[in-house]
């Protein structure tokens, strides 16, 4: 039973029942999910609902399958040949490995940020637009408002904003990584995916990104992927805490950093032997 | 062989930091303990040299839960402890400002041994070292309970601060009785009552101490709840 009620400094928080979401609350809704690499099975039937317009972090030891379960999301695994899924991811009540999915359109509404930074080698302007590009945005105008609207949305405006016709190769690693979190909200996804985000970032470049992720998720709802678990315990509304592609235990972050109910999360969480 | 508290953390050092409080606590436990027995053995021997020494010894107390204070902060700072660790890291910072504060409660009990009381104020002496020895031993319930994390001793020892509130209200009465009888004797009965109520509260803070094994045990905060949601534990 994943009903908690967790006390907070102001208060008692809305009461949060993540099996039981209505309709209007859950963003992805995920069912059964399984998935094999060749013969080895990475993901054991997974069934959990991430709710809209929130942090949602995974957690586990490497090879536990959270970054295989994030990929999923917008069928990033699609390009792995061996790769099979079976089970749903909904989104919108819309399953989104139905066949008639369109995959374009589906990156779209989930985008992605990775581990390091890949800005393309064009100016920090192109890069921002990219996406609007092509879907065949030409309107100056608009593209203008787009690069304003995300790059301070990615908290980067301010220092980037009388360079933007400059390469963003130039850019800090820290900057990098944000300018690729403005291209990715610039084509105004509803979910966005973060694959260890920071862990190629110095300690202040990561705080700003988690600064960031706390402003993102007023407007997109956030799933991340972290090794550093005070990072998803700061930044996270819900964990997941997943080992060998099983999902061991998921709830309110407050709750599983300090009274998780599974042995192997409170083992894991402490540094413990398994 | 592990400590069945501090468990098996990959980290070494780690475990051998929480080891190094939790026998911190402890010692101050033992402590404490020492001096409020010091302090009843006090009162009831008229010993006022043992009274002195409990005075003497209170520095000692102060510097423990400074010290345990000290290296909470620091693995916090160091580890960053998460689920159990920061719970049992919690309940050692508030056991310890509870027994620091036990250790406050036992200089006003010696304090007591040195006034002079007439022979009839005696058998008042006698009663409040009855509710005394009741205190202490609830004390060495809940240290023996934080000792071993043992959750059911301290649910088992956590109702006896009823009884020891109970006693405490018949001896207040006993005590007003004295007054009215003989308002000469309020000056030495108001101190008896200090004493009493300093043994009142020596009991709330073990009851405190036991709330705090709930907590790190079962991960349930059970402060200011019903008796009802007690037994729902």
């Amino acid at each position: 039973m994943i009903s908690v009620t967790p006390k907070t400094l102001t208060g008692i928080a809305p009461k949060i029942d993540l099996t039981n979401l209505s309709p209007e609350q859950v963003a992805l809704d995920i069912k059964n999910l399984n998935l094999y690499y060749g013969d080895k099975q990475a993901l054991n039937n997974i069934t959990m609902s991430i709710p809209k317009g929130q942090v949602t972090a995974f957690i586990g030891p490497s090879g536990c399958g959270k970054s295989t379960l994030l990929r999923c999301i917008n069928r990033m695994n699609d390009l792995i040949d061996i790769c099979k899924v079976s089970g749903e991811i909904n989104l919108h009540g819309v399953n989104i490995y139905d066949r008639q999915v369109d995959v374009a359109q589906l990156r779209r509404n989930v985008g992605m940020v990775f581990q390091r930074p890949n800005p393309f080698p064009k100016t920090i302007y192109e890069n921002v637009i990219y996406g609007l590009r092509i879907t065949g945005e030409k309107n100056r105008r608009v593209l203008d408002e787009a690069v304003e609207n995300s790059l301070r949305n990615a908290a980067l405006w301010n220092e980037v904003k009388d360079r933007l016709f400059e390469s963003a190769l130039g850019l800090s690693g820290g900057q990098q990584q944000r300018l690729v979190i403005a291209r990715a909200i610039a084509v105004q996804p509803e979910v966005l995916l973060l694959d260890e985000p920071t862990s190629a970032l110095d300690p202040i470049s990561t705080l700003t990104i988690e600064e960031l992720i706390n402003d993102l998720k007023k407007q997109f709802t956030v799933v991340i992927v972290t090794h550093n678990m005070q990072q998803a315990a700061r930044v996270s509304d819900q964990t997941a805490f997943m080992y060998m592609g099983d999902l061991i235990e998921y709830s309110d972050t407050n709750t599983l950093f300090t009274t998780p109910k599974k042995k192997k999360t409170e083992d894991y969480i402490t540094g413990r032997y398994g | 062989m592990d400590n069945v508290i501090v468990g098996r953390h990959i980290s070494g050092q780690f475990n051998e930091d929480l080891e190094s409080v939790i026998n911190q606590v402890m010692q101050m436990g033992g402590l404490v303990e020492q001096q409020l027995s010091n302090a009843l053995n006090s009162v009831s021997e008229n010993d006022e040299g043992l009274a002195k020494r409990v005075l003497a010894n209170d520095y000692q107390v102060n510097q423990m839960e400074v010290s345990i204070d000290d290296s909470c902060t620091r693995i916090i700072a160091k580890r960053q402890p998460a689920a159990g660790d920061l719970r049992l890291i919690l309940a050692i910072l508030k056991t310890i400002a509870d027994l620091e504060r036990i250790g406050d409660e036992a200089i006003k009990i010696a304090k007591v041994a040195l006034e002079s009381y007439s022979g009839k104020q005696q058998d008042l002496l006698v009663n409040l070292d009855n509710l005394g020895r009741r205190v202490l031993e609830y004390l060495q319930a809940a240290l023996d309970a934080f000792t071993r994390m043992d959750v059911d001793t301290a649910i088992k020892a956590h109702s006896t601060d009823d009884k020891i509130n109970r006693e405490y209200e018949a001896l207040m009465r006993q005590l007003m009785t004295y007054m009215m009888e003989d308002p000469r004797s309020i000056p030495q009965i108001m101190s008896v009552i200090w004493s009493a109520r300093a043994l009142e509260r020596i009991g709330d803070r073990c009851q405190n101490i036991c709330e705090y094994i709930i907590y790190f045990v079962k991960g349930k905060d059970v402060r200011h709840t019903t008796a009802e949601d007690f037994k729902n534990l």
